[in-house]
This record gives structure tokens, sequence and C-alpha cells, in this order.
């Protein structure tokens, strides 16, 4: 197990899935914001909670990281197109159940059952994240693709 | 399908249930003839009401000859009671919504109806005929225990009454109510997810909880409003009438309603504009409710984030654009007005007036003490930005106009109003000085433009459009400004000219000239302009006149204190979509407009 390199990549592979969604969001491709999402469970300031979403997002890409590197170590080997065809299999999960599922443990998302006395101001994501906009589901399996090839290229067994 | 329903009641018979997630519509002879599934804008289940008798309906009231003898909403809540005078006692029906079912193992749709006697034993009828969708598609129903199970692919519905009685489809079903034993059913529905059975008498109890709920929430609004009691009717409405997972406020629940009776002005209206959401924020900051005003705010600023710097007209409940308009071939519509439509083909257009009421929504938060967070300071900077770089184009306008593009003045003005709103906050909020010197001088060149263009100094009033002598009632909003002084004889000169040529009778007011629009028929008076009007004499200091105009409109109001977005000003009856949020928003905001100005311009 290449524990220096997974130590490293893992924070550039994040770090270039970050980027990317960044980019989308400026290009206007999608609303999905993880760094807000997941830093509004500590703050509801906007502009706070995506600085400290960001080094969430950073630790929760680390550990998916370590899962990727474990997999290379079990298959014996790492490439750009196993690295891929993980990232594919990571972004299903992502979209069907991960993000979905956040309504129910997120201090301000609001579910589908939320009513009157909801405080919750985030909007759920749905099925795919679709209510980010219909190109959610496109710009998800694009950045993680981008995080799988970076750590099947980047990561080295043994 | 279906040819025209001629026992149709009259728009304003119908009361509105909800839940903030969806709505239906129950008549007076205690038939919901409209509710979509499983949101605001999903498909209706009954579609009576502009789909025919085919469409579906879901009735509860007396078998036998009846007179209504009282309607009402319970006080302070949504719980909706009517009560019928029958040659045996008189029979009440109680239904409502349960709103609030986060953390208990509830569907989230839950619809409970009570039928209760007093007097005598009384025989009812329950007629349950779900339909879904432009098809009017009947279920596959089947019997789970006692409980009326129908469905379709991906929805259910289970219908559960107490006592236990054998209702199938279609086939109106008798039952015999005795005084002291109340007959309650329970509907609940599943989209994409297992149903949730719950116990009418469970049901009952989940009601009587979400109305006491209601009750508190209205104890909470300012006791110093005039009229206390409709305007909480209204803002009760707009809750109802805002989809809680998103916080979108939606215009009405529902599509097609006409604006001439037999006309083709028939329009969905299950959408969200960033108008309503707008004069909703200032509507529930001036009655004291700020975490609703500041929900409005968070929908609108996630809601627009895939088009700004450009701010979409309407969007669907999630932010997402509305889906093409298109007609609904075989459904006969209210009263024969066809076609019903189904989307809303003014999302693609440019409106310069939407970015004047949002960013000053922005800057009434910040008034009252809400400074605004870093992300919606540069949404507010990059819509000003668009109405520096835009006002000089034509619009759409406010009324959408589905024709050419004009110079409409109050796009004008209300552009005029972004760039001002944006200069207030910016005394407050980071920006840069070339922005602010750019806001600025664009500001004031509008300013010149609309005095140079838009107004006619013959007639001493601003027009509708430049070049045009017709007159728009949307300029009553003008003293409201700051764009010119209250007492200006522009703004006098324009009230007065729009109460002396939009006049529809009494209080009411047209929007434009009748049938300058392009389209065929005369609609009726638009109600929101004359909530306008109240507010414009307030703020002119005529409050003794606004105040009478007030209680006029006031009565003009449904039965249920409900409204509409327009009104015949021959007999009264409600035209268009129903209800409303606009009006019922302006209404809050005329009630504002003489609390504010009561006392303080009186003594004068």
């Amino acid at each position: 197990m290449d524990w220096a390199g997974w130590a490293v990549f893992g924070l550039i592979a994040t770090t270039a899935l970050t980027a990317a969604m960044i980019a989308a969001q400026l290009l206007g491709l999608t609303r999905l914001d993880l760094p807000l999402l997941l830093g509004t469970i500590l703050t509801e300031n906007p502009d706070r909670a995506r600085v400290a979403g960001f080094f969430i997002h950073l630790a929760v890409g680390q550990g998916f990281a370590l899962g990727y590197a474990l997999f290379f170590v079990l298959l014996g080997r790492a490439t750009w197109w196993l690295g891929g065809l993980l990232g594919l299999l990571h972004s299903a999960v992502a979209l069907t159940v991960l993000v979905p599922l956040l309504a129910g443990v997120h201090p301000r998302m609001a579910s589908y059952r939320a009513g009157p006395a909801s405080r919750a101001v985030l909007e759920p994501p749905g099925l795919l994240g679709l209510n980010y906009g219909p190109r959610t589901p496109l710009v998800t399996i694009v950045m993680h693709l981008i995080y799988g090839v970076a750590l099947g290229v980047l990561l080295r067994i043994g | 399908m279906g040819g025209p329903d001629p026992d149709q009641p009259p728009i304003e018979d119908y009361g509105l249930l909800g839940d903030t997630r969806l709505a239906a519509l129950v008549s007076s002879a205690g038939a919901i003839d409209w509710m979509c599934v499983p949101y605001f804008d999903g498909q209706p289940v009954f579609g009576r009401l502009v789909g025919g008798p085919e469409a579906g309906t879901f009735r509860l009231g007396p078998a036998n000859r009846s007179t209504v003898v009282s309607r009402r909403y319970r006080q302070e809540s949504a719980t909706l009671e009517t009560t019928w005078e029958t040659a045996t006692g008189q029979l009440t029906l109680t239904e409502g919504m349960v709103a609030e079912v986060t953390g208990r193992l509830m569907p989230p749709t839950l619809l409970v109806r009570r039928l209760t006697a007093t007097g005598g034993p009384i025989e009812a009828v329950v007629e349950f005929d779900p339909r879904l969708g432009e098809q009017h598609r009947r279920p596959d129903s089947r019997r789970h225990k006692e409980i009326l199970v129908c469905g379709w692919p991906g929805l259910a519905i289970a219908l559960h009454t107490a006592p236990h009685i054998a209702i199938t489809p279609r086939q109106p079903t008798t039952v015999r109510i005795e005084p002291g034993e109340p007959f309650t059913v329970a509907l609940a529905v599943a989209a994409r997810e297992p149903l949730v059975h719950v116990p009418p008498a469970a049901a009952w109890d989940a009601l009587e909880a979400d109305e006491r709920r209601w009750r508190a929430w209205c104890m909470d609004v300012h006791q110093s409003l005039p009229r206390r009691d409709v305007v909480l009717r209204s803002l009760l409405t707009l809750q109802l009438l805002t989809y809680s997972p998103s916080g979108a406020p939606v215009a009405a629940p529902t599509t097609s309603l006409p604006e001439v009776l037999g006309g083709t002005r028939n329009w969905d209206y299950r959408y969200a504009w960033p108008r309503d959401a707008s004069i909703g924020v200032a509507a529930f900051l001036g009655v004291g409710k700020q975490d609703e005003a500041r929900r409005f705010m968070a929908w609108l600023l996630t809601a627009t984030r895939l088009d700004r710097p450009r701010m979409p007209v309407l969007l669907t409940l999630f932010g997402r654009h509305p889906r093409p308009e298109r007609v609904l071939d075989q459904w006969p519509g209210y009263a024969r007005s066809v076609p019903v439509r189904d989307g809303n083909g003014a999302a693609e257009q440019h409106q310069l007036d939407g970015y004047g009421w949002v960013i000053d929504a922005a800057w009434l938060l910040t008034k009252s003490g809400h400074p605004l967070y870093g992300e919606t300071w540069r949404a507010m900077a990059g819509f000003a930005d668009t109405v520096a770089a835009r006002w000089r184009e034509p619009d759409a306008g406010i009324w959408e106009v589905r024709g050419d593009r004009a110079h409409y003045v109050h796009s004008k003005l209300m552009g005029w109003l972004a760039l001002d709103r944006a200069l207030r906050i910016a005394d407050n909020h980071r920006i840069s000085r070339r922005r602010k010197a750019r806001w600025a001088a664009e500001r004031d060149a509008l300013a010149v433009d609309i005095i140079e263009r838009g107004y006619d100094p013959a007639r001493q009033t601003f027009t509708r459009s430049y070049g045009s002598a017709d007159l728009d009632a949307a300029l009553l909003v003008l003293p409201l400004l700051g764009v010119e002084p209250v007492d200006s004889p522009r703004v006098r000169g324009t009230i007065d000219a729009i109460r002396r040529e939009l006049t529809a009778d009494g209080p009411l007011l047209y929007r434009y000239p009748p049938g300058q629009d392009g389209l065929p028929g005369t609609e009726g008076a638009f109600l929101p302009c004359s909530f306008w009007l109240v507010q414009a004499m307030a703020a002119t200091g005529a409050v003794d006149e606004a105040t009478e105009l007030f209680d006029a409109l006031i009565d003009l109001g449904s039965p249920l204190g409900l409204y509409g977005e327009e009104i015949t000003p021959v007999d009264g009856r409600c035209l268009g979509n129903f209800p409303q949020a606009l009006t019922h928003a302006t209404l809050v905001q005329a009630a504002l407009a003489l609390r504010d100005v009561d006392g303080s311009s009186r003594r004068l």
C-alpha cells in the first residue's frame, strides 16, 4: 500500500474534483455545491460554509481515496481506466444514495415532507440531484471520472 | 372525453385546503374538484374543475336537497367547515390536510374529512372518482382489509373510513350519519414510496394538532393590523401556497381558470415568480414573520443560481425552468374556457421589473436588521449590473404581454428602483467605487429618461409605455418607490388619471385599458391594482379614503376570504387562477400601509 501516494494524490484528486465542480457551477451547468452542502451542516453563513465545506470535502475525498487505493491493491494494478470505472460506480452511488440521503441528516436541508414549521432553507437534492438542475447527474459523473482517473494514474501498488 | 360541466360552481365558491406541498379546491357542495399530486405542479388526481366530469372528483356531502347555512375556516387555521341544513337536521363537513408530517411515520399527503350530524340522522353521500393526469386514467383498485387502494404506476392513494363502509370508485355510496357518531375519511397519497396507512381517528388527531400549530403561528402576527382577521386569512393562504420543501411561493394552485369566462386567457400559474417571492418578503417582514421573509429570500437565491445575473421570470418549485407550454386538447376548461394550458410560455420573457422587486426585498431585509450574506449581496449586485446594462431595451412588462416588447414605464421605474436599492444596500456592504458610480449614473439617466419619454405633461400622468397614451395601473406603485416625492404633481396626477381612466366601478380598476393586450375578449378588474391604490392613497395622505377603499375591497373577497386575480365589475365573480398569491400579498401590504400611516398622518 502506497501510503504517501494516497496522502498526496488523494488530496490532488479531490482538489481536481472540487475545481471541476466549481467550474461547472460557474458555467451554469448545475446548482450542486458540495462544499456549501457540507459546510452548512456547521454554519448557515454561505461564505463561511463553503470554506468549512471545502475542508470537509477534502477529508471525505481522502477517505474515498483510501477505498480506491485498497481496491487497486486487491486487484493488483492501478490504471486510468480502472480508476475511471470506479469513478463511474462512485458517481452512481453518490447520485442515487449519498446525495439524496443528505436530506435525512442535514440540519439545514428540507425534505420532501417538510412542513411550514421547517426552518431548513436548503432545498433537497432529489433523485440524481435533479433538483439542482437537469445537468447535475452528468456533471457529477464527469467529476467522479476525473477523480477516479486521477487516482488510477497517480496511485502505485505496493 | 367529456364536455363542459353544467353544474360547475363559480370560482369563488371554492375553498382552499393545503399542506404546503400541494393543495385542493373544494366547493360548497363538498366536492374536491382540483388536486394535483404529489406537489402543486404534479398531475391532477381530481381535475373536474377544468377537465370536465371525467377528470375526477371526491365529494362528501348531503345525499338529498340541502342548503349551505354556514361555511368558514375554523378560527386562525386551515381547517374548513361547511354546514348544510337538510330535511332531517344539520350536516357539517370539517376538512383539512395535515401539514406537519416531518419525523413521524405519516404519509406526506394526508387529507382528512369528517361528517357530523346534529338534530337527527342524515343521509350523506361519498362520491370518490380519482382520475390521473391528462388522460384521466382510471386506477387499478383493490381492497386491503378496510382500506380502498387506488393505484397507477408509481402512485397510489388509499381511502380509509371510520366507521367502515365499502366505497367503490365512480359509484356514489350513501352513508347514514347519526348525531354524536362522526364519519371520518382519511385519504393518503404515496408517490414513488410505500403507502402509509393511517387510521381515520389518528388522522383526525393529526389534523387537530395542525390546527393548534396554525393558531400558534397566527398569535405571533402583529396585533396592530387593520382588519387583522382578513389579513390573517391572507397570510395563511400565502403560507398554504408556499412549497415547504424548497420555500417556493406558488402563484396559484390551478391552471387555466379563465380571465374571461369562455375566453382564451387561460394560463398555468402552478409556478413560482421571483416577483411574488419579493412581495412576500415585504408582507411577512411587515407583520413580524422574519423567518418566512428570509425563507423567500433564500429560495430566490438558490432558485435563480443557474440564470444569474439574469433573473428568470418564473421557475418550478425546485428552481428549474418550466416545461414548454402546451395545450391539453381534450380538456373542456372551466365554463368552456379553452385552451387549458400546461406549462407557462412567459418563462422566456425579459421583464425588467422583476429585478426591482427582488433588490427592493433585499433592501427591506437589510433595513430590518438582516445584513446580506456575501453570496446574497453578490447576487443582488449582479442583478443591478444587469439592470444597468439592459434598461434601455424594451421588455414584456409586468403583465407579460405576449406580443411585441415595449418600453413600459412601470418596468423602467422598477429598473430605477433596482439601482436605487442596490446603492442603498451598498452603503453597508462591500462593493467597488467604480461599480457604485456606474449604478448611480445609470439610475439618474433612467430617471431622466422616464420623465422625458414616459410622462405626458398635458395630462399630468405617466403613461403605460413610451409614446403611448394608455395608462397602466401598475404605476400606482410610484409613490412607494422614491423616484418622485409623494406630493409631486406627477405622482398625484398619475394616481388621479388612473382612478379616472381605468376605473372599473367602485373600488375596482382595470390594469390597462381593456382589450389592449392583443387577446380576444375583455378581462375583469385586476385586484392587486386596487390594493396598490390603497397603498398609493395612504402614502399620499388620503388615509380615510384609502381605508374606505380597503374596506370595500375586503367586501369583495370570497365568502371564505379568498381572492382570485381578477373580478367581474358587474357581478363580483372571481376570474383567473384561484386563490392568487399576488392578490393576497398586496392585500397584506395595503393593510400594512394603513397601519403605518394610521394615527400619524391623520393627526397631522
